[in-house]
C-alpha cells in the first residue's frame, strides 16, 4: 500500500509534431490542496503539455495518472468526467447566449422522457444561483454573456471548472485583462479551492504573481523539463534565468533617449460614448516615452484610439507642432504621421494566412506603386529584408506565413510594419502582451532605440514593471479620467496603483 | 487506419455509380443497325419537350442509322465540346439542338471544316449562319405559331360561347402567365397569342402579366393573387406552358371555378400528360402541342440521307423541305376532342 | 427635443424593416384598395406555408453557422417521390401504372425520409470529412437533382410531369378549416404546427442549445464536451425532414410535380432568414423572426403582383430589401464606437 503522494502524475509524455519534438519526455507532479505554476518562454511547451492533459493532443508516449489510475484522454469530455478542468486564455464562451447556458454547456439538466426531453431551466438557474453563490461571484446567470466585462467571463469560466467538481484545474494566464481588485478576488477564489483538496495548475508570465501565490514551480524549456522547486526558494531573478536559460542582466534596456519640443497635445479630448473618457489633457514631446497605466476599463485603449481616429469624440482637440488639426479616421491620422499597434494583435493586427513580406509592407503599399499601379516587387522585398535584419525577426523567409512566428516575432513585424510608414508618433497598445521574456526584452530595446532617433511614443501597459521600466513619464488613467502624471523615473508602483485606482477606491466598488 | 474507411467508402460509391452510369447511357445509343453514325447533341435532357424528342430521334433511327446521344447541360461550351468529339470520331452526320442558338455559327464552321453535314433541331439558328454551307439543315416549328394557334383556341371558344364576355363589353380581359423573361419562346407565345385574338377582330384587354417562370407552383401563386385583385373580371388565361396552365388551374378550383357551371377558359402549350388529364377533366381549354415525334423523326431522317452522302428531299426524308434547307414541323391545337392525337 | 430625436433614429434602426413593411401596405393600399381584405390574409398565409417551413429547416443550419444549398433539390425531390406514388388509378400515364392504391401516409413517410437521408450525408460529410458546409451542399444540391432526374426520366413516365394526384393527397395543399367568413388553409396549420415545435426544439431542448454553442462559438462548444459532429448530423437530419415535408406540401397544394420543383427556394429560404434577424456567421436566430422574415417577402411578392408591378422590379425591389434589411439588423449589434 504505497499511496503516490501526488493527486496527479503526468509521466515521460513526449509528443512530435511534423518537424518539431513539441514536448520531450516530461513529467509533472501535481500534489492536491496547491498551487503548481507551470512557467517557460512561448514555445517551450507549456500549452501542448496542457493540451494533452485535456484530451485535445493525444501523446506519443507516457501516460497520465489520478491518484495512481491511469486516465485515457481521447477527447475534452472525458478530461472533464475525468475531473480535469481547464480555463482557456483566448477562449470565449459563446458570446450570444445566457451565463447559464454557457456554464452548463454540454451537460444540461433535463427533464421528461425521450423523445420529450427538455432542458430544465428552472434547475439551470438554481443550481447556477447556488454555485455563484458559494463562490462569491455576483452575476446574473440570465446576461448575456457577451455583453459581460472580461473578469466576469473568466469569473464565469472558473464557476464552470467548479461545477465540474474538477480535481485539476489548469489556469492558462488567468489574470492578463484583469483589474487588480479582480485579481485579488481571484486569488482569494483560488485560496478556496486549496482548500476543498483542489489542484491548481497556474500558467503565467507574471513572476510576481506565481511567487506570491504558488506552492510549487515548474520550469520548461524547448520542450523539456528542467525541473520544479519550492517557490520560496525562487527569486524572479532566477526564474528567468531557468527560463531563458542564460543570464539576463537586466529586464529593460538602458535609455538614450532625451526628449525634446513638445509635439503633441491633446486637450480636452472627451468620447461621444457615456461611460467613455472625460476630458483628458496631455502632451507628447519629440523623442519621448509616454507610458500610461491603468486598471482595465479605465479607457485608455479607447483614448488611443479615438487619437487615431477609429472612435469618434464629443469635443477635444488636437495640435500637432502647435498647429490645431482634426482626425476623424484612421487614414487622417497616417497622413499625420502617426501608427498605431493594437492590443489584439491577432484579431486587429496580423494576417494570419499572408507571408512575413505581405504583412511587412501592407501598410505601406502605396509607396511601391509605379506606373500603370502595378507593385515594384523588388523594393518589397528588400524593405522587407532590412526590417526582418534591424528588429531582429527569426522567420525562416519573408515568405513564411506569419502565423507560423512565435508572438513576439510576430509583433515585430507589425512594429516593421509601421515603421516603414516612417511615423514620428507611435501608438502602442500593451507591446508586449503575451510576449515571452527573452523577446519582451528586444521589443524594449527596438522601442527604446525608436525614442533615441526622435520619435515620440505612447506606450499603454498593464504591466507596473514595464511602464516604470520605460517611461519617461507615466500617464495614470482612471474610470475615463486622467488622474495624474508622474515622472517615470521616481515613481513608484504603489503612487500608479494609487492613482488607477483613485475612484474605484473613493466609491468603494470595482469597475 | 479507420480514417482511412470513410474517403475510401466514398471513392467506392462514386465508381459505382460512375459505372451504372455509364451503362445508362448505352439507352442513348439506338438504333443499331444501320451501317452510318449520326451524333446527336440535346441542349439539356431534363427539358420535358426535348426528351419526346430525343426518344423520337431513338425510335426513328431503327433500321436505319447508329445515334450517339449527348446531353450539352445547357450549356454552349459543353456542347462545342461535345461537337468536337463528334468530329474526331469522324461521325457520317451530326444532329444539333443548339444551346444558343447564336452560337451555331462556329459550330457550322467546325463541321465544314471537317466535312461533316449539319442538321439543327428546335432552335434555328440565325440566317446568316444557315448561308454557311449548303450541307446545314435545319428541322423545327415555328414558335410564333405556338403562340397564334393559342390565341385561336380561345377564338374559337369566344365565338362559340358568347358568355364568355362576362362583363358584354365585347372586350376580352384576360391575365397573361410568362415563362422565363427573355426567353424567346415566353416573348414570342405572349406576342402571338395577343395577336391572333386581334387579328381575329377580337378587342382585348390585358388585366395582367407576370412571369411564373415556367413553373406550376409558381404560376399556382400568382393566380391566386391575381384572382384577388380582379376577381371576376378576369375572363381568360393564357400561360406560355401548360405547367404554369395548371397552376393557373389549381388557383381557380380553390377559388370555386369548374364546379357548378363556373368556368374559366385556360390555356397552355405543350400537351403534356398531366395537362390532356386536364383536358379530359374539363379544367383545361386547350393545349399546342409541339409535335417531338414528327421533329425528331425528320431531324433523324434527314441526318441519316445526309450520312449516305444524299441530298435530302421529300422522296427520302419523309418530310416537305422549304428553300432547300428547312422542314417546318407544325404545332397542332389540341382539345378534348382530339386529344389522341397527342398521346 | 434632440433626446426624442435619438429615440425616433434607434426605433428606425431596429424596426426598419417593419417600417418599410407598413409603408409597403400603405402604398400597395392606397394604389389597391382591395388589397386589405381577408382573401388577401389568406392568400398569403397560403402561399407562404411551405415557404416558412423551408426557412426554418434552412435556420437550423444557417445557426450552427453553416448553410445548406441542398434545400431546393430536396423539395423537388420529395415533391417528386411522394407524387409519383399518389396518381389516381385511371391516370392514363401513371408512373407506377401496377402500383395500388397506397395509403396517403405512406408516400409521405418515403418523400420525408429522402429529405432525412440527404440530410444525414450532408452531416456526415459535415462531420467526418470536415468538408465545408457550403461545398458539401453545393454537392449534394447538384447530386439530388441528379437522381431526382433519374428517377423521373423512368419508363413509363420519361420526364413528364407528373399529374392526377388523388384528392385524399391534395386535401393537404389546398383544403381549408372554415371558421365563419374565414378560412384557414390546412398548409397554414401544419406550418404552425411545425414552427411551434421548431421553437421548442430552439429553446427548450439540448438539441436546440448545442446548435447555439456550436454557431456561436465552435471551439467553446468543443471543450465542453458537445459531441459537435453528432449535433450537427441531428441538424442537417431535422432541415432535410422540414425540406421533405415541404416538398410534399408543394406536390399537395399545386397538384403536381417535376424536377424543377424548389428550385432556388434555398436562396429564397436564407434570404427570409437573414431579414428576419438570423446571422450568417451563426449563433443568432429565433422562429417569430423567421417567421416574419418569410411573411416581409410574402406580402411584398403579393403586394407587388397584386398591384401589377412588373417582374424586373419586384426582382430589384426584393434584393434591396435583402441588402438593406441586413444593413440595418447588423447595425444592432455592431459595437457603437
Amino acid at each position: 500500500m504505497k499511496a503516490s503522494p501526488f493527486l496527479l502524475e503526468i509521466a515521460g509524455i513526449s509528443k512530435a509534431f511534423p518537424g518539431v519534438l513539441a514536448l520531450d519526455n516530461v513529467s509533472l507532479n501535481v500534489r492536491a490542496g496547491t498551487v503548481h505554476a507551470l512557467m517557460g518562454e512561448n514555445g517551450a511547451g507549456k500549452s501542448t503539455l496542457m493540451k494533452c492533459l485535456f484530451g485535445i493532443y493525444s501523446p506519443d508516449s507516457g501516460e497520465i495518472r489520478m491518484n495512481g489510475e491511469k486516465l485515457q484522454l481521447s477527447n475534452s469530455r472525458s478530461a472533464l468526467l475525468s475531473g480535469i478542468s481547464m480555463i482557456h486564455q483566448e477562449l470565449y464562451p459563446v458570446p450570444f447566449r445566457s451565463v447559464m447556458e454557457n456554464l452548463w454547456l454540454g451537460r444540461f439538466p433535463l427533464r421528461g422522457f425521450w423523445p420529450l426531453r427538455f432542458v430544465n431551466d428552472k434547475k439551470m438557474y438554481e443550481d447556477t444561483m447556488r454555485l455563484f453563490e458559494e463562490l462569491g461571484m455576483d452575476i446574473q446567470p440570465e446576461m448575456i454573456t457577451g455583453r459581460m466585462s472580461v473578469s466576469k467571463i473568466q469569473s464565469l469560466e472558473i464557476a464552470k471548472a467548479v461545477s465540474y467538481n474538477a480535481k485539476v484545474i489548469v489556469m492558462d494566464e488567468p489574470t492578463s485583462s484583469l483589474t487588480a481588485n479582480e485579481v485579488e478576488h481571484l486569488f482569494h477564489i483560488i485560496d478556496s479551492l486549496k482548500q476543498r483538496g483542489v489542484a491548481i495548475i497556474y500558467i503565467s508570465h507574471k513572476m510576481e504573481e506565481i511567487l506570491r501565490i504558488s506552492d510549487e514551480v515548474t520550469i520548461m524549456r524547448d520542450g523539456k523539463m528542467i525541473g520544479t522547486w519550492e517557490a520560496n526558494s525562487l527569486t524572479t531573478g532566477r526564474i528567468i534565468n531557468l527560463m531563458v536559460g542564460r543570464d539576463l542582466t537586466s529586464r529593460y534596456p538602458e535609455r538614450h533617449n532625451i526628449p525634446g519640443d513638445v509635439l503633441l497635445q491633446v486637450e480636452q479630448f472627451t468620447s461621444s460614448l457615456p461611460k467613455s473618457f472625460k476630458n483628458v489633457s496631455f502632451e507628447l514631446r519629440q523623442g519621448e516615452i509616454l507610458g500610461i497605466g491603468g486598471l482595465v476599463g479605465a479607457q485608455r485603449t479607447e483614448l488611443v484610439e479615438a487619437l487615431f481616429g477609429i472612435r469618434s469624440l464629443s469635443s477635444g482637440r488636437i495640435r500637432i507642432n502647435g498647429k490645431l488639426i482634426r482626425i476623424r479616421r484612421p487614414i487622417e491620422a497616417i497622413r499625420y504621421k502617426m501608427a498605431l499597434l493594437t492590443e489584439e494583435r491577432r484579431v486587429t493586427g496580423i494576417f494570419p494566412v499572408l507571408s512575413v513580406l505581405e504583412n511587412t509592407v501592407v501598410a505601406n503599399q502605396k509607396s511601391y506603386q509605379k506606373l500603370y499601379g502595378l507593385l515594384d516587387e523588388r523594393s518589397r522585398i528588400t524593405d522587407t529584408e532590412r526590417s526582418i535584419q534591424r528588429l531582429s525577426v527569426k522567420t525562416p523567409s519573408p515568405k513564411t506565413q506569419i502565423r507560423y512566428l512565435s508572438g513576439g516575432n510576430q509583433q515585430k513585424v507589425l512594429m516593421a510594419r509601421w515603421l516603414l510608414t516612417n511615423p514620428d508618433i507611435l501608438l502602442l497598445d500593451e507591446p508586449t502582451r503575451g510576449i515571452d521574456v527573452g523577446a519582451k526584452f528586444e521589443i524594449y530595446s527596438i522601442i527604446a532605440e525608436l525614442a533615441e532617433q526622435g520619435k515620440s511614443i505612447i506606450m499603454i501597459s498593464s504591466e507596473m514593471p514595464e511602464l516604470l521600466g520605460m517611461s519617461d513619464r507615466i500617464m495614470v488613467m482612471c474610470e475615463g479620467r486622467l488622474t495624474g502624471i508622474l515622472d517615470g523615473r521616481k515613481a513608484t508602483e504603489e503612487e500608479i496603483m494609487n492613482l488607477a485606482a483613485q475612484y474605484s477606491v473613493r466609491t468603494g466598488g470595482s469597475a | 487506419m479507420k480514417k482511412k474507411v470513410v474517403p475510401l467508402l466514398v471513392a467506392t460509391v462514386l465508381l459505382a455509380t460512375v459505372a451504372a452510369g455509364c451503362g445508362k447511357n448505352n439507352d442513348n445509343t439506338g438504333g443499331s443497325g444501320g451501317d452510318s453514325n449520326i451524333g446527336v447533341a440535346i441542349y439539356k435532357f431534363d427539358d420535358t419537350f426535348m426528351t419526346g424528342v430525343r426518344n423520337a430521334i431513338k425510335d426513328a433511327a431503327t433500321g436505319k442509322a447508329t445515334v450517339d446521344i449527348v446531353d450539352s447541360q445547357n450549356s454552349q461550351p459543353t456542347q462545342n465540346d461535345k461537337v468536337d468529339l463528334f468530329i474526331s470520331k469522324k461521325y457520317d452526320a451530326i444532329a444539333i439542338n443548339p444551346v444558343d442558338r447564336t452560337a451555331a455559327g462556329v459550330i457550322i464552321d467546325k463541321a465544314k471544316k471537317a466535312k461533316i453535314p449539319v442538321v439543327f433541331f428546335n432552335r434555328e439558328p440565325l440566317a446568316e449562319d444557315m448561308e454557311k454551307w449548303d450541307k446545314v439543315y435545319y428541322v423545327g416549328a415555328k414558335a410564333e405559331e405556338s403562340g397564334t394557334m393559342e390565341g385561336q383556341l380561345l377564338v374559337d371558344y369566344w365565338k362559340a360561347h358568347p358568355e364568355m364576355d362576362k362583363n358584354k363589353d365585347g372586350v376580352l380581359q384576360y391575365i397573361m402567365l410568362k415563362g422565363e423573361p427573355g426567353h424567346q419562346d415566353a416573348e414570342l407565345r405572349t406576342q402571338y397569342s395577343v395577336k391572333a385574338i386581334e387579328d381575329a377582330g377580337i378587342k382585348v384587354e390585358k388585366l395582367a402579366e407576370d412571369t411564373a417562370m415556367w413553373d406550376r407552383v409558381k404560376a399556382q401563386d400568382k393566380m391566386a393573387t391575381f384572382l384577388s385583385a380582379h376577381g371576376d373580371k378576369i375572363e381568360a388565361v393564357i400561360a406560355n406552358n401548360d405547367d404554369m396552365a395548371l397552376g393557373a388551374i389549381e388557383a381557380l378550383k380553390a377559388a370555386g371555378y369548374f364546379k357548378d357551371n363556373k368556368f374559366l377558359p385556360v390555356v397552355g402549350v405543350d400537351a403534356t400528360a398531366p395537362a390532356l388529364q386536364a383536358l379530359t377533366d374539363g379544367t383545361l381549354l386547350g393545349t399546342v402541342l409541339n409535335d417531338a415525334k414528327n421533329q425528331g423523326a425528320a431531324t433523324l431522317n434527314l441526318a441519316a440521307a445526309l450520312a449516305k452522302g444524299n441530298t435530302p428531299n421529300k422522296g427520302n426524308s419523309g418530310y416537305d423541305i422549304t428553300d432547300g434547307k428547312f422542314v417546318w414541323v407544325p404545332y397542332k391545337k389540341i382539345t378534348k376532342d382530339n386529344m389522341n392525337d397527342a398521346k | 427635443m434632440n433626446t426624442s430625436l435619438k429615440r425616433v433614429s434607434e426605433f428606425l434602426t431596429n424596426y426598419a424593416i417593419y417600417v418599410v413593411l407598413v409603408v409597403l401596405i400603405i402604398g400597395i393600399s392606397v394604389s389597391a384598395p382591395s388589397f386589405l381584405s381577408l382573401s388577401t390574409l389568406t392568400n398569403i398565409l397560403h402561399q407562404n406555408a411551405t415557404k416558412a417551413i423551408i426557412a426554418l429547416g434552412a435556420a437550423f443550419v444557417l445557426i450552427t453557422g453553416g448553410v445548406d444549398l441542398s434545400a431546393g433539390r430536396v423539395v423537388g425531390l420529395s415533391a417528386v417521390i411522394s407524387a409519383s406514388m399518389v396518381q389516381v388509378s385511371d391516370y392514363p400515364r401513371k408512373f407506377f401504372p401496377d402500383l395500388d392504391q397506397l395509403p396517403v401516409v405512406v408516400p409521405v413517410l418515403l418523400a420525408v425520409f429522402a429529405g432525412i437521408l440527404v440530410g444525414l450525408i450532408n452531416g456526415l460529410i459535415i462531420s467526418k470529412l470536415h468538408v465545408p458546409p457550403f461545398i458539401t451542399t453545393l454537392g449534394t444540391m447538384v447530386i439530388v437533382l441528379g437522381v431526382n432526374s433519374l428517377y423521373f426520366d423512368m419508363p413509363p413516365n420519361s420526364s413528364q410531369p407528373i399529374g392526377g394526384l388523388r384528392n385524399d393527397f391534395t386535401k393537404w395543399g389546398s383544403g381549408t378549416i372554415d371558421i365563419g367568413p374565414f378560412s384557414l388553409p390546412y398548409l397554414v396549420i401544419i406550418a404552425i404546427i411545425v414552427a411551434v415545435i421548431c421553437w421548442v426544439i430552439f429553446n427548450k431542448t439540448r438539441l436546440g442549445k448545442n446548435m447555439y454553442a456550436i454557431g456561436g462559438n465552435v471551439q467553446a462548444a468543443h471543450v465542453s464536451g458537445i459531441n459537435v459532429g453528432r449535433n450537427l448530423l441531428w441538424i442537417y437530419s431535422i432541415a432535410g425532414a422540414l425540406y421533405g415535408l415541404a416538398g410534399v406540401l408543394e406536390a399537395a397544394k399545386s397538384g403536381g410535380a417535376s424536377t424543377g420543383y424548389g428550385n432556388m427556394y434555398e436562396l429564397d429560404a436564407i434570404a427570409a432568414c437573414v431579414v428576419g434577424g438570423v446571422s450568417t456567421t451563426g449563433g443568432i436566430g429565433t422562429v417569430p423572426g423567421i417567421m416574419a422574415g418569410v411573411m416581409i417577402f410574402g406580402i411584398i411578392n403579393y403586394g407587388l403582383t397584386f398591384i401589377g408591378v412588373g417582374p424586373y422590379f419586384q426582382l430589384i425591389i426584393k434584393g434591396a430589401i435583402i441588402v438593406v434589411a441586413v444593413a440595418f439588423d447588423i447595425r444592432k449589434y455592431l459595437a457603437k464606437k
